[in-house]
Formats: structure tokens, sequence, C-alpha cells
């Protein structure tokens, strides 16, 4: 509440009272490189903002390879582990984010395969009646369905590409794939995407 | 809107509360390795051995020529280990499994990890693994890509018929099974058997040695299923290994290194040293040398070279609980599990002796570090032969 007398925020008068608008000085985020020094010399704090600086993208390129929130939320959680107790052994003159979402792609590319070659005990399972997902929804539930008809394979680089905003170089390394493959597997994969959610669309 | 524009805007269910609950693993996980858990660690280690020295002694062993020249004795660890697995002293790579799963570790020291399974041992070329979890028994790729999977209770030390593969033996609670290497044909060989590893007879399709549930040691021929021989050892048998060429048997209990020919019959018998009891073993890629972990007041691993003819013995490395040991493809290096320190060791026991250790092995290959265990060795593959070491 404003009281008589005082400066109206946003008027000539108030500037004029208030003197000089203070300088306000913009702090740049901390790089990942600083916060993995703080971590390992054992500042909790800057941790903390590592994780949280990747614990969204790492969980959403799970969850999109997977299609399961608990499998998803267990492979990020396990990456991110594995990621911090080889901190140590971590180059830092590399970027943190695609080292982390190799680690990432790989266990969920390992889940989905463990997973197909399961298929009948699962579906066994499945006719007894299994856990609802959590609600994604509406439009994410688009992209999920789009991207469950896609092969694991492309769906990971997909994912990768546009999730992690890897470049094609990156997949390519974490994946050991050849490059030519990656982009390959990138357009077909962005191809039958569109589609499919221009289909969504209409309906 | 595009598909790019679409991925790019995408949330996963539950993205706050998956972030909560993984933020405390994850801070569980930091506190643990943090430097005040090192030393939790470090302190639960040394409580192992108790009122034992903890500081490295280096001691060079003698006679002169009997030993590499080098022993860490009444040690807890080799001093100035590297603090990770940056690259092997030998090619080939080495097959680990632990609580995190099975791992394979390339020369370079890069560790990929298989899948959860409980056990692993690799096919005779090393292009494939099999791999038992509890009740599963699978073949997979050295990527992790699944070949086919078997479905049977309690399955345990799988083992594939070197050198074409075509078989797999394995056990499944007391039964010994056997099944192609295709994953189909599987059938039970016999029953019930003690929980020993079975071993392919090299170059011998496809004989098998086995231990009984009464002790016995039998040697069997999978293909027709009969009993080629079998013999009474009088100790409890839990190794077994053949040489390469398939002419010598060797068996390993706590109390005695037995050492049998082709046919049956026992060529020797090598009693542990006094107060000791042998706790492992395994045969160079040649077959010609033994190394022999036995556990006492100390640990030593001993290396018995020609141990067909005259065996010449050397005790290469000791220490407090030495766990298993394992040959490089070339013969030159044995690895050696260090548990109770979290280390390997490599010890070079072909020309300069040379010793190199690695720690905080367990949580390298440990996927959850709450669930930090030391892993277990499952082999370094391979020779130019192709047989897995």
């Amino acid at each position: 509440m404003s009281l008589p007398g005082d400066p109206v925020p946003g008027t000539a008068e108030s500037l004029a009272v208030a003197g000089p608008l203070p300088r306000v000085r913009m702090r740049r985020p901390r790089s990942d490189r600083s916060l993995i020094a703080g971590t390992l010399a054992g500042a909790e704090s800057d941790l903390e903002l590592l994780f949280r600086r990747h614990w969204p993208r790492a969980y959403r390129a799970a969850f999109l390879i997977v299609h399961d929130h608990a499998a998803a939320e267990d492979i990020a959680q396990e990456a991110l582990v594995a990621a911090i107790r080889r901190l140590d052994r971590f180059d830092r003159r590399r970027p943190f984010g695609p080292w982390l979402g190799a680690i990432v792609s790989n266990r969920a590319i390992d889940c989905v395969r463990a997973r197909s070659s399961r298929r009948e005990l699962v579906e066994a399972n499945l006719e007894q009646g299994s856990p609802p997902s959590a609600s994604v929804g509406p439009y994410s539930e688009e992209v999920v369905a789009a991207l469950s008809a896609l092969s694991p394979e492309q769906r990971t680089v997909v994912v990768m590409r546009y999730v992690l905003e890897y470049t094609p170089g990156e997949i390519a390394r974490a994946l050991e794939l050849p490059r030519g493959t990656v982009n390959s597997r990138l357009r077909r994969g962005l191809d039958a995407l569109e589609s499919r959610l221009r289909e969504a669309e209409r309906q | 809107m595009s598909a790019k524009r679409t991925l790019n805007s995408f949330r996963a269910p539950d993205e706050r509360g998956a972030e909560e609950r993984a933020w405390e693993v994850v801070r569980a996980a930091y506190r643990e390795r943090a430097p005040g858990g090192r030393r939790h660690a470090f302190a639960r280690r040394a409580g192992v051995v108790a009122a034992s020295i903890v500081a490295v002694g280096v001691v060079a062993l003698s006679p002169a020529g009997a030993t590499v020249g080098r022993l860490v004795d009444r040690a807890l660890g080799v001093q100035h280990p590297a603090p990770g697995l940056f690259s092997l002293p030998a090619p080939g790579r080495i097959l680990v499994s632990g609580a995190g799963g099975t791992w394979i570790v390339a020369a370079n020291g890069s560790a990929r990890r298989i899948g959860a399974w409980r056990q692993a041992s690799w096919s005779p070329h090393g292009l494939y693994l099999t791999v038992a979890a509890r009740d599963e028994l699978a073949a997979v790729s050295t990527r992790g890509v699944l070949q086919w999977t078997l479905i049977r209770p309690d399955v345990s030390d799988p083992r594939w018929y070197a050198p074409s593969g075509y078989r797999v033996a394995y056990l499944s609670g007391d039964e010994l099974r056997d099944v192609a290497g295709d994953g189909t044909g599987d059938h039970l060989l016999a029953a019930p058997v003690e929980h020993v590893a079975p071993a392919w007879r090299p170059g011998h399709p496809y004989q098998l040695a086995y231990v009984t549930a009464a002790g016995g040691l039998v040697v069997r021929d999978a293909g027709t299923g009969a009993k080629l021989w079998s013999a009474n050892p009088g100790v409890r048998v839990h190794e077994l290994a053949w040489s390469a060429d398939g002419q010598r048997l060797l068996a390993l209990a706590s109390t005695a290194v037995l050492l049998y020919a082709g046919d049956g019959r026992r060529l020797s018998t090598r009693p542990a040293p006094a107060g000791g009891s042998i706790v492992g073993g395994a045969l160079s890629p040649d077959g010609r040398t033994l190394a022999v972990v036995t556990d006492g007041s100390s640990s030593t691993v001993t290396v018995y070279s020609d141990i067909a003819r005259h065996p010449v013995v050397r005790r290469v490395l000791a220490g407090l609980e030495l766990g298993q040991v394992a040959w490089s493809p070339n013969g030159q290096w044995v690895l050696v599990s260090w548990p109770a320190a979290d280390q390997w060791v490599f010890v070079r026991v072909a020309g300069k002796p040379r010793i190199a250790a690695v720690s905080r092995i367990s949580q390298q290959f440990s996927s959850r570090l709450t669930s930090a265990r030391f892993p277990a060795l499952e082999g370094w593959c391979c020779n130019a032969r192709g047989a897995a070491g």
C-alpha cells in the first residue's frame, strides 16, 4: 500500500524524488564447469544447482524413450547418481549436459530393448492389470503417441536431438553410430513424427 | 506446431514430484561420496581387518628369481592407486558383475553397462555373453542386445563351450542343464549337483566336468548323456578348470589343488599352505600356469608355472582378504580383486615385474551408491584364438 506523499512508481516525479535508478547487475548464471568444481569441493548447493538445471531434460528424454514415467524416473535418477559418482573423472573441458544425456539415453535404450525381449512376459502381466500411467496432459499425449510409433532407435535419436538438443555429431559419439546413420534416423523419425502430429491435429 | 517445437515444449508427467524424489536420492549419494563419507567407508573397511597393520609395506621377496619381485604385505590396499579405471595394462576386455549389473570394461577404461544381470560369462570369441538373472538365462551381444532368453528357476554359472560356442551349460537350482548356443533344446544333464560352475573340456565336444551333490567329480558327454569317468576327490571341490588343450582338469578345494588327466587319473595333489585355505584360482590362457588365491593370516596370490610337469612356485602378491584372480588374454598379467581395499590390483607376472592398482572399484560398477558392493570378476577376454580368459 502506498502512503500519501510516497513517490508513485513509474512517474517522472517519482524518478525525480528517488534520484537515479539503482544499477541492477544481472548475475550471469554460473557455468556447469564452475558448479562441478564447487560440487567436487564439497558444496552441496552447487550440486543442487547442477541437478536442478539438468534433471528436467534428463527425465523428459528418458520418458519419451521408454514411455513409462516410473521407469523414466528410475533411469534419470540412476544416471544422475552415476554421473555424480564419476564427477571427479569427468573431463571439465567437455560440456556436462551431453555427457549426462548419453548416460540417460543409453540406459533408456537398454530398458526398451530389455522390455521388447520380455514383451511376452510383460503382456501376461498386463492382462492381470497394470498400474495406470500418470496423466501427461492432452498435448503431451499426442507427442507420446506419435513417438511410440517410431522404432526405439529413431525415437532415441529424435529425443536426443530435439529434447536434449544435441548436435548430430554429439549423438553419433554418444550412441557410437556413424553420423550418416544418425542423420538418416533423424530425417525419417522427424518425417514420421510430423505426419502423425498433423493427423492428430486434424482429428 | 512443428514436431521440433512440440518436442521442445514437451513436459513429462509429475516432473516436479519426480525431481524432488530424485534430488533426495542424488543428495544422499553425494553425501556418501563426499570426503566425510569416504572416511566412514575407510573406517568400516579398516574394521574388517581389526588390529592389523594399515600402512602399506612393500617387501622384496626372496629367493631371487622366485618372484616377480614385490609383495604388498599386511596392507589394506596398494599405495597410490589410480582413482579410476583409466585403462587396462593389457589388451582385452574385462567382464564384471555386481550390484549395479553386468559391465564390460574396454582396454581404454571405458565401461559399458550390459544390463541388470547377476552373473555373466564370455562366449569363446568374446562376441556374446551368457548372462543370468535369478530366474532367467539369456544370451546378449556385447552391446547388451538380447539374443534369446530362457526362464528357469535359480539360474547360475552359465558356461559356453569353446571353441565353437554351440552349447551352454548352466546350473538351475541343483540341476545341471545344457542348451544350444541359439537358446534351443534346453535339457537336464544331471541332478542333484553341487553349486560349482561346470567346465567344458576344450576340443572334446561335448565333454563337461561337474561336481555332484555328493562331492564326486564327473565328466559326462553332454551329447549322448554318457558318463565318461568319475572320481572321488576326497575334498570339497569349489572350482573346476580345464587346461587349454583339454588334457588336464584342475579341481580347486579349500584345502588342496588337484590335477587330473583327461582320462580321470589323478596326477597330483598340492595341499594349501598350513593355516591357509584356497579361495579361488584361474588357469592362464595357454593352460600352463595356475594362479591361486590363498587366504590365511594374510592372503596371497601364488603362480604355479608349468603346472602339469614341474611347477615353479612364485608368490606375486600378498595382502589382507584378497578376492578373485583373472588372467589377461596375453597371459602376462593377473588381475586380483581386493574387496577389503576396494581395489583392483594388476600384477605383471611375465617380463619386468610391475604392480598397478585402481581404487574405488565398487563405486565404479554400481548403479546406486546405496547398493555399492564389490563386483565379481567374470573374465578377461580374449586371446588370439578366442578363448575367454
